[in-house]
């Protein structure tokens, strides 16, 4: 899985430190997250509108009693704010889901469950990876759905109110404006919490019934290959049986009888290779992110197979992290690779055949956490500099290294395809094949890499234990090199990481809704807002607008930096909107400078304040992609809980400045005309 | 949740006593109060309420009178709290009329029933109850008893959209009184009632203040408003230009009306004589015709108790 922001550590979150005085800060150098964020944002919200509101009383009513009334309302406002009756509140939502109700919001469900009905009959059946699929398709098709719904039900319900004026026979009640907009933005919280469950759970049983299978496998098409052949039953991609009997220093136990070997029956457009071991066990081999056990069983002389369900399919893996710096050929830490010239500078690369390496340093690596074995997962980029012979993939080379002794031993070679995802167990008892010392030393231009040769009683131990002797009170360094001449891996921080556990996928699923759920909360908080102020069609508009401005918020914040171009280095390549339109009009390229002239003067003039404006627009705007976790469950990644906290807190923020605006604007305007 | 629903929600007297003292009797008070509609550019579109002063006293009947167009809506939404005033002021029961706690105190007819149309008789009532932090059993007492003052209690768990204009104007009062309001303000009480849900309208406005409600309703049914108002204000164009009591204002000083039963020719005759003794104009003498409204309802009273009588053609036709 792609993870291009890396999620921070929630304390690091909760207050990132950032100066907000600094001119850095206010010129968007210094990134600045969550909670500071917000209350950034909501104190110089809270205080332009209050000086908006008191310029305004006071050139409509002069400068005394414009003042006095600015702050009477103001007196009241915090009095409305702190006096909410829940009681009141709650009618108001029970009210809001009726009027939810009477609108026909099942039609929505309705409409979902006919997309699943027949929209699995267009789904791509050939896909090598049907769970990135199906998970994708449900969770995007909810969050539409839902999204869709609720800008329309929250932005057009006070308006139609103030129209036919139902609202009036409301307001003369002691009700107020606080209770209104909090009633409205609960009660459509309700009603999409619920089509979003019901939605979820619709999904879910749709997800596991389409995938989950199994196979048929016919003894007259399976040849026999041997009799020593040893399957690895739990091995399921490339760990288990095999490894451990190997680091124990003995071969695979030998079985009595034929190993047999051929292809599964086709089950949802797929079949395995089919592994029969001599004692009767067996697997589907792995395809399509999953695989089958097999057992043999004989009666009345007749032999059948029984397969059973897919293994590996919906899985909630708890990754661990590293943190990854690389070595150029000469052994010097780098912060980054070789750029093989891919605009996309996600993952940079190490050269083949020379001591090039990617190295991931983890903390934390200790015998409770793992007992028995490490599962290293990579899905590594490749860039050939020649075609070589596709089929076998690049060979590479895994290593580990303690990072105070300084001790290396290579634990793994093997072949790396694009886009496949190689798991590699190290067990705790590792066989060394290579044993080296790799020393960091301080040079003039940093640090760098220097191989030492070992003594000879560590050369030729028999073994090493990988919390003993390679970690250091926890820390671990898994290094990565590439073993053929002038061929490229490619690797970002994500690419590799050890499988700490699985959790339940189901809750898993439901995290994944949770993201969806967050992302319709914050619409309703929009819609309800800008209904207390804009009439029904202009208040859906905006809603719109603004929900689309939040899925891509990152876009708008590069424009209004300049970054959009090339790898974000190149500041204002090309030049803001304007110029850009200029340029494609007159058909120039982004390289060249404009002609100086006041015409050009006067385009950078407007798009400078147009990036300003952009600038600002982006910071008030909730990122709504930063809350959707299809990425981690069709992937089949546990959503860790420190992001579902920090999602949550941000919601909440965003809401709670949401709700005090449109309180603001239903308070100050005049519900009769 | 307390036993004696009555402690719960205070009774409009109950209210009446605890609240700040706004002079003696005095509900409602204006002063200057005067609106005016702009555009969205901030122009002036339309001055609709000038300078109004205006006193409304604790359990009197007062009426808003005037034609399309002179104020008596946009006086009834100041005082409402639903419209800003440009300047000058409305207090009710001396607080400022923006105050959301005084509508604690106040019942609202407004104009046409605005209620929401998904809702039944009974839910409707309920959710205006919760808005007042009824609690439950208050809530459905109320309802209960509302519902049979209204006479929907056959109706009451039908949607109001089902409903004709007239019982949608009773469920609109019903809902006005769910509090048992102080001050009721009532916004064309009568429109699209049947002579018979007219003349039930006014009794209740009668037997409201029998209670010790206040009422201000506006109207231009002046029939309507003869008939039950203590007082009334005339509006036109915004401005006040008659104020006082009914019977006062109505009172005809230099003519005197003497109606009498069974008065004989002669009788008339000596009136006559004794009028143009006394060198006064006799105006009019003979035999006075009742207004429509008391035929009509003397028809349905007829018919109710004589179902199935057919009309008699009458020597007049």
């Amino acid at each position: 899985m792609i993870i291009e922001k890396e999620p921070l550590p929630f304390s690091e979150w909760l207050w990132s430190g950032a100066n907000i005085f600094s001119s850095d800060f206010w010129h968007g150098k210094v990134a600045v997250w969550g909670p500071q964020r917000w209350l950034l944002v909501f104190a110089t919200l809270a205080i332009v509108v209050f000086l908006l509101g008191w310029l305004v009383s006071i050139l409509r009513h002069g400068p005394v009693r414009g003042t006095s009334l600015t702050f009477r309302v103001l007196q009241s406002t915090i009095v409305d704010l702190l006096c909410m009756s829940p009681r009141r509140v709650w009618a108001l939502m029970w009210l809001a889901i009726r009027d939810a109700l009477r609108r026909r919001v099942i039609v929505v469900f309705a409409v979902f469950i006919v997309i699943l009905m027949f929209g699995a009959l267009f789904l791509d059946q050939d896909n090598e990876h049907p769970v990135r699929l199906y998970i994708s398709v449900v969770i995007t098709t909810t969050s539409f759905l839902i999204l869709m719904l609720v800008v329309f039900l929250s932005s057009t319900s006070l308006p139609a109110e103030l129209k036919d004026k139902t609202l009036h026979t409301v307001v003369t009640k002691p009700v107020r404006p606080s209770e209104i907009v909090l009633g409205r933005i609960l009660g459509f919280v309700a009603v999409g919490t619920v089509l979003v469950a019901m939605m979820g759970a619709i999904s879910y049983l749709f997800v596991v019934r389409q995938l989950n299978h199994t196979h048929t496998v016919e003894q007259a098409k399976l040849e026999p290959i041997g009799t020593n052949a040893a399957v690895e039953v739990e091995d399921t991609k490339g760990e288990g049986e095999k490894d451990r009997e190997a680091q124990k220093g003995g071969n695979a136990p030998e079985a009595a009888g034929v190993a047999l070997i051929g292809k599964s029956g086709e089950t949802n457009h797929h079949t395995h290779r089919v592994f029969i071991a001599p004692d009767g066990r067996g697997r589907l081999d792995w395809n399509k992110d999953h695989w089958h056990r097999a057992t043999q069983h004989e009666s009345e002389g007749k032999i059948t197979y029984k397969v059973g369900p897919a293994e590996g399919l919906l899985q909630a893996r708890v990754p661990v992290y590293g943190k990854l710096h690389f070595t150029d050929r000469e052994g010097n830490k780098k912060e980054r690779g070789i750029n093989v010239g891919d605009e996309w500078s996600y993952r940079s690369y190490i050269r083949g055949g020379t001591p090039a390496s990617a190295i991931w340093s983890f903390e934390n690596i200790r015998p409770d956490r793992f007992p028995k074995r490490i599962p290293i997962e990579m899905t590594l980029g490749i860039f050939r500099s020649y075609k070589g012979i596709i089929d076998q993939g690049i060979p590479g080379s895994l290593l580990l290294r303690n990072p105070k002794t300084g001790l290396m031993v290579e634990v793994k070679v093997f072949n790396a395809k694009e886009f496949t995802t190689d798991v590699h167990t190290i067990t705790r008892t590792i066989l060394p094949t290579n044993v080296s010392r790799m020393t960091l030393v301080q040079t003039a231009d940093g640090e760098r890499y220097v191989s030492e040769d070992v003594d000879v009683e560590t050369k030729n131990r028999a073994s090493f234990d990988l919390f003993d002797d390679l970690t250091d009170d926890g820390r671990l360094e898994v290094w990565l090199q590439c073993l053929a001449p002038d061929q490229y891996f490619g690797a970002a921080q994500a690419d590799l990481y050890l499988h700490a556990s699985d959790r339940v996928f189901w809750l898993n699923f439901a995290k994944g809704y949770f993201g969806v759920w967050l992302q319709m909360v914050l619409v309703v908080a929009i819609g309800v807002t800008f209904s207390t102020f804009l009439s029904g069609p202009i208040a859906m508009v905006a809603t719109l607008s603004a929900t689309l401005g939040g899925l891509i918020r990152p876009l708008m914040i590069a424009i209004a930096l300049g970054t959009v171009y090339g790898d974000g280095k190149q500041a204002d390549l090309g030049g803001g909107p304007l110029e850009s339109a200029v340029r494609m009009v007159n058909q120039q390229n982004v390289v060249v400078d404009l002609d100086k002239g006041i015409q050009t003067d006067l385009i950078k003039w407007v798009d400078d304040r147009t990036q300003n404006v952009l600038w600002g627009m982006a910071q008030l705007i909730p990122d709504l992609n930063e809350f959707s976790a299809a990425d981690y469950v069709s992937y089949g990644f546990d959503v860790p809980d420190n992001l579902i906290a920090q999602w949550t807190i941000t919601v909440v923020g965003f809401v709670f400045v949401l709700f005090v605006l449109g309180f603001l604007f239903l308070k100050t305007r005049e519900v009769a005309k | 949740m307390p036993d004696d629903v009555s402690q719960a929600v205070p009774t409009g007297a109950a209210v009446a006593q605890a609240a700040p003292a706004a002079g003696h009797d005095t509900i409602i008070e204006t002063r200057n109060l005067t609106k005016v509609y702009r555009d969205f550019w901030g122009r002036q579109k339309v001055r609709a309420l000038k300078a109004l002063d205006l006193e409304v006293r604790r359990g009197e009947i007062f009426g808003l009178l005037g034609p399309n167009g002179s104020g008596k809506t946009t006086t009834i939404k100041l005082l409402l709290g639903l419209l800003f005033p440009t300047s000058g002021q409305a207090l009710i029961f001396g607080r400022d009329a923006t105050d959301v706690s005084k509508n604690e105190r106040i019942g609202y007819l407004p104009e046409e029933s605005y209620l929401y149309k998904f809702l039944s008789a009974e839910q409707t009532l309920d959710f205006y109850g919760r808005l007042f932090k009824m609690p439950r059993r208050l809530r459905r007492q109320r309802t209960a008893e509302l519902i049979e003052q209204v006479g929907l209690t056959r109706a009451k768990r039908r949607q109001l959209r089902e409903f004709s204009k007239g019982m949608t104007r009773r469920i609109g009062l019903a809902q006005a009184l769910i509090n048992d309001p102080e001050l009721i303000l009532l916004d064309e009480p009568t429109t699209g009632l049947d002579p018979l849900g007219t003349r039930d309208m006014k009794q209740m406005i009668l037997d409201l203040r029998e209670q010790g409600k206040t009422i201000v309703m506006c109207s231009h049914r002046l029939d309507d408003v003869q008939d039950v108002c203590d007082r009334i204000a005339i509006l036109y164009e915004g401005e006040l230009k008659e104020l006082g009591r009914v019977d006062a204002l109505l009172k005809v000083r230099d003519v005197t009306d003497i109606q009498a039963r069974k008065l004989s020719d002669k009788a008339q005759d000596e009136i006559r004589q004794v009028i143009q003794r006394d060198g006064a104009e006799l105006v009019s003498m003979g035999n006075p015709t009742t207004t429509l409204e008391r035929l009509f309802l003397d028809i349905i009273e007829e018919s109710q108790a004589h179902p199935g009588r057919r009309v008699r053609a009458s020597q007049d036709t």
